[in-house]
């Protein structure tokens, strides 16, 4: 399976910039800190169970 | 416009409160920030910054060394005062225990709201700002920042207090008591507006080391490049693992977004491993820095910053490393007349706090 992280990804961006693009450096560096660098994952990068449950925590915590 | 900065070397608490009340007169006070050295007493100097501030929200924490306008200073108390002139409100609750999960932390963003009349989530990041003084042997920095970054749309700048370098007990202060194993948060509605500046003195080089081995909940990192860590850092530096450690201060590790690198500091060897101020988690990409001048790179900081503006004032969490750095170069009194000609306190951390917990970094408010 593959593009699970890249799609995680974009939800966390989603949800916790609100579409306000002054928030997007914000949380750039917020995923950098827990060690996911946004620009190395596309659709079609394979599926990390370990990544996806640090995002999914993220994104737990924000809605 | 009220925004008052005083400090005071009395030993004695109760007179080094009547030293900051008189020169802060404090009429109309609504915020005071204190900084205070280990040597006083965490419990009796809250207590008795509150008494003297009576009816003002205050907050502090010990340090390992203080600033202010013009000085860097140590074993003293500094102080910033702030009026209904500068501030439109001020919120701040204590958050503990955190060693063991930040829960905590939960709740008094909850509390906040209430104090605040609407959820955390919702104050707009260009009028509200947050500061976070956490216990700086608490460990528990990065736990702290992620909830309040997941949490909160605002911004949070702030430092890890110090106990002058005993690495004994630390402590964050509101309204009269002291607490350990704690981090305080305060909301802040600047009326001028605000900035935060966060400034490093390093140049990235192109060597990167990836963290391939981590023991995460240690700030330790076992592995770089796939390699013992240790032995990889001493490589890709060009010295020899003997001398690695010697070196750490010059050249630590950097984040890099875009140019501008979160600085990783390396504390000690475990042997092939390599231990941490900060987290370093597994698979992040860090890059070689070189140290550069504090005094010249901050000027220019400032410089920046005030072409955008003036500034009121200024609240400085400076890195006990880089006070160290300048120690050791004899540019303490250089860095401290750098800020001669804005009111200023700060104090020398355990490590700063601006969208994570980072090292060898000042993290400022800019009061505008």
């Amino acid at each position: 399976m593959s593009g699970r992280i890249h799609q995680l990804i974009d939800q966390v961006i989603q949800v916790r910039t609100h579409g306000n693009p002054s928030m997007q450096h914000f949380v750039r560096v917020q995923l950098l800190l827990q060690g996911i660098d946004p620009t190395k994952f596309s659709p079609q990068s394979p599926d990390d169970p370990a990544i996806e449950a640090k995002l999914q925590e993220m994104l737990k915590s924000l809605t | 416009m009220t925004l008052r900065v005083a400090y005071t070397y009395e030993t004695d608490i109760t007179k080094a409160t009547a030293a900051l009340k008189t020169q802060l007169k404090p009429e109309r006070a609504k915020w005071v920030l204190y900084f205070a050295a280990s040597r006083f007493d965490p419990q009796h100097t809250a207590a008795a910054m509150s008494k003297a501030f009576d009816g003002a929200t205050v907050v502090g924490c010990t340090t390992a060394g203080e600033l202010t306008s013009g000085k860097m200073l140590k074993h003293s108390i500094v102080a910033m005062l702030l009026d209904d002139d500068e501030l439109e409100l001020v919120a701040a609750e204590v958050a503990t225990p955190i060693k063991d999960g930040v829960e905590s932390v939960r709740q008094a963003l909850g509390r906040l709201g209430q104090q605040l009349g609407k959820p955390i989530s919702k104050l707009g990041n260009t009028d509200y700002v947050g500061l976070v003084l956490t216990d700086g042997m608490s460990g528990a920095e990065e736990e702290v920042m992620a909830t309040l970054t997941q949490h909160c749309s605002i911004p949070f700048v702030g430092g890890s207090a110090g106990d002058d370098l005993k690495f004994q007990q630390t402590f964050v202060s509101l309204n009269g008591t002291a607490h350990s194993n704690a981090t305080l948060l305060v909301i802040l509605k600047p009326k001028h507006g605000f900035e935060i500046l966060k400034t490093q003195s390093f140049k990235a080089q192109t060597q990167t080391l990836v963290a391939t081995d981590v023991d995460e909940p240690n700030r330790t990192v076992r592995a770089f490049n796939g390699k013992p860590a240790a032995a990889e850092y001493a490589r890709v530096l060009g010295i020899a693992q003997e001398a690695l450690a010697s070196a750490f201060m010059q050249h630590p590790l950097g984040l890099m977004v875009d140019e501008e690198p979160f600085v990783r500091s390396p504390q000690q060897l475990k042997g092939d491993a390599v231990v941490f101020y900060c987290a370093v988690k597994k698979g992040m990409e860090l890059r070689l820095l070189d140290g550069t001048d504090i005094v010249a790179d901050t000027s220019q900081a400032l410089a920046e910053t005030q072409a955008r503006g003036p500034i009121r004032g200024l609240i400085n969490f400076h890195c006990i490393l880089r006070t160290l750095g300048l120690e050791a170069n004899r540019q303490t009194d250089a860095y401290g007349k750098l800020f001669s000609a804005i009111p200023t306190i700060g104090f020398s951390t355990y490590g700063e706090a601006y969208i994570g917990h980072i090292n060898q970094t000042s993290t400022m408010l800019v009061l505008r």
